[in-house]
């Protein structure tokens, strides 16, 4: 066998059944081998493209998603993908072809020097140089994507070592040996951090990505039904904790419920738990939860004090150190006057006029889906009515690109949640910013006829930089009007996708039953007025008590 | 504040490309630098002197996180003259 039938051979010795991806010059040989080697391979209309959907398919499962592409311009336009990943701890091995070993670094044809840019984007890269290394460099590589901290790894492989001959299946005895060091807890810690626990009278859970990454969603949920202290989310959270869960209160930060936001100021104790300290979530960082003392658990140490300084800090994996938390507490007041915010700041869907609403849109539609629906959003004003008005009951149903902040991560991401749940409902939610970026993947879509639902929320704007200009920077509307956008209907037409406009809102209920009923794919096409903003919103470098509500 | 840190790791072609990236992005400016390889090429020793406002420990965890490193000491200036005195 060659090199690439041995990288075909690996990957399914890593259970890895689907891979997408786009082939070019110096990736013939792995294409080659995957025409009949036994992968299910999708051709993305775009490396981005492909990187994207690797995403979604390891959100939607919490497996490693695999992304192919050539040297050169194929490499660079996974750059984006693979910072995306990074930023959101998302477990993906990209495999990118390299001009021949003896070719590189005399500026061949498409030749880039794609390990010295993987460097800054990745959270490790390989560059392969002999065959030999193609099985412990594969091994390797989906070690370190899993492990810890996971994130995303890039093996680079030059086509004369694809075509190299390389001996059957040498290496699958050092393989799969899983080794996953346990370290027992430390006790003094846990005491410590049980009797910061115990004494606080208002004690806030702040919970990240790293709960699902985790998998301690139950551990997490557990913890909360044994000592009942209210919490808080970041975008990467959703899903977590249950979105009716008692003392829960969505969202905090830039765009977080009021009632979290407050919370946040007011506590005595922030237990951060796979959570980061994002300048989005914290707003002023010195005044961020100013009152409280901080526990910080986080695998990855550092995390720890990198930003805010913690009390005491724990770097065990989340499923033992959970469990081993779990005290009772005496703090009915705290509760009580958590109930009164959650009560107080409850989110209102009365909206005057006409006009569609959509937040109460999405809402609605969150009510309407199906149980374990997933719901991809890209990037804008729609993100973050995504956030604070759709409700899902798992992290893997939730997937948004939230430390890239990524324009045009929805489509793609649907695509590889779909093919990786194909039995579950994926609606992606778009701006008509967002939905062009990555417009040809709709063609992935009609190619392998994925029932993908698309909303559309249109303004004709960038409508999030546009509320920026508006609040920030006196309504001075620098490229961000729209209103020569295409006829998006027209264009979903073209890749067979049918769809419908909507404009006002009682059309809204009719137009999600049939999006919601269509066998295939669906583009519901929500037109809005561009003075909507996102409220409330915490000006760039205030406190979070101090949001802003409406215009005035 | 100046420190110096002492770094171990399995040597690679571009270890020391991704060292320095990361000090830099780290928000640390390298002052000085030596290494060699040992054991035919096969590990890379290397101290630098960095010089930042940041806490040396934001740059150590992250050096440490990295594939590859085997080992990584930091020391601030104060202590290495209090050691060498």
């Amino acid at each position: 066998m060659n090199g690439a039938n041995f990288i075909v051979q690996a990957l399914k010795q890593q259970n890895i059944t689907q891979v997408f991806g786009y082939p070019g010059g110096a990736i013939m040989p792995l294409y080659d081998a995957l025409y009949d080697g036994g992968l299910d391979h999708l051709l993305c209309r775009h490396e981005q493209g492909a990187a994207m959907a690797a995403i979604g398919y390891a959100r939607a499962t919490g497996r490693v998603g695999v992304c192919i592409a050539t040297s050169g311009p194929g490499a660079t336009n996974l750059i984006t993908g693979l910072a995306d990943a990074l930023l959101d701890s998302i477990p993906i091995v990209a495999i990118t072809g390299q001009v021949a070993s003896n070719l590189m670094g005399t500026d061949a044809f498409q030749e880039i020097d794609v390990l010295g840019l993987s460097l800054a984007c990745t959270k490790h890269s390989f560059l392969v140089q002999s065959v030999e290394q193609l099985g412990p460099i594969i091994e390797k590589a989906f070690q370190i994507a899993t492990s810890g901290r996971p994130g995303p790894v890039l093996i680079d492989i030059p086509k004369d070592i694809q075509l190299a001959d390389i001996a059957e299946s040498p290496l699958f005895e050092q393989l799969t040996i899983e080794q996953k060091l346990t370290f027992p807890l430390e006790l003094s810690l846990i005491r410590q951090a049980k009797e910061m626990i115990k004494i606080a009278s208002k004690p806030l859970l702040y919970v990240g990505g790293g709960v699902g990454m985790a998998n301690a969603t139950q551990a997490l949920r557990n913890f909360i039904q044994y000592t009942y202290i209210p919490s808080v989310c970041t975008l990467k959270g959703i899903g977590a904790i249950e979105h009716n869960s008692e003392y829960f209160m969505g969202m905090v930060g830039m765009h977080g419920s009021k009632a979290a936001n407050l919370a946040i100021q007011e506590c005595d104790l922030l237990i951060a738990v796979g959570a980061r300290f994002d300048d989005r979530v914290t707003g002023k960082l010195e005044e961020f939860a100013n009152h409280a003392k901080v526990l910080h658990l986080d695998i990855d140490a550092a995390e720890i004090d990198k930003l805010r300084i913690a009390d005491l800090a724990i770097t065990d994996d989340l499923n033992e150190v959970l469990p081993a938390l779990e005290v009772e507490t005496y703090i009915s007041a705290w509760q009580k006057n958590i109930l009164t915010m959650k009560q107080d700041f409850a989110i209102s869907y009365n909206h005057p006029g006409k006009m569609i609403y959509a937040p109460a849109l999405l809402h609605l539609l969150s009510e309407m889906k199906p149980a374990d629906t997933v719901i991809c959003s890209d990037v804008g004003q729609h993100q973050m009515w995504v956030a604070q008005h759709m409700f899902v009951d798992r992290p893997e149903n939730h997937i948004s690109s939230s430390g890239l902040g990524t324009m045009g991560f929805g489509i793609p991401a649907a695509v590889g949640a779909q093919m990786a749940r194909p039995n579950d409902t994926v609606i992606v939610v778009s701006g008509d910013g967002s939905f062009m970026m990555n417009v040809q993947e709709l063609g992935t879509i009609k190619r392998k006829k994925l029932p993908i639902k698309i909303v559309l929320i249109d303004n004709q704007r960038l409508g999030m930089v546009r509320q920026w200009q508006k609040l920030f920077f006196d309504g001075r509307y620098s490229e961000t009007i729209l209103t020569d956008n295409p006829d998006f209907v027209t264009l979903a037409s073209a890749f067979d996708i049918p769809g419908e406009t909507i404009v006002i809102k009682s059309q809204i209920q009719g137009a999600l039953t049939r999006l919601l009923d269509s066998d295939g794919a669906y583009l519901l096409h929500v037109s809005i007025s561009e003075e909507e903003n996102v409220w409330p919103l915490v000006p760039p470098g205030a406190a979070n008590d101090k949001m802003m509500e409406s215009l005035q | 504040m100046k420190y110096l840190l002492i770094i171990q790791g399995e040597n690679s072609p571009e270890l020391l490309e991704r060292l320095l990236r990361v000090c830099r992005h780290r928000g640390f400016s390298v002052q000085k630098i030596s290494g060699e390889t040992t054991e035919n090429e096969k590990s890379l020793h290397i101290t630098l002197t960095v010089c930042s406002d940041r806490p040396v420990s934001l740059l150590s965890k992250q050096i440490d996180k990295l594939f590859g490193i085997t080992q990584v000491v930091a020391i601030s200036q104060e202590q290495a003259i209090r050691a060498s005195a």
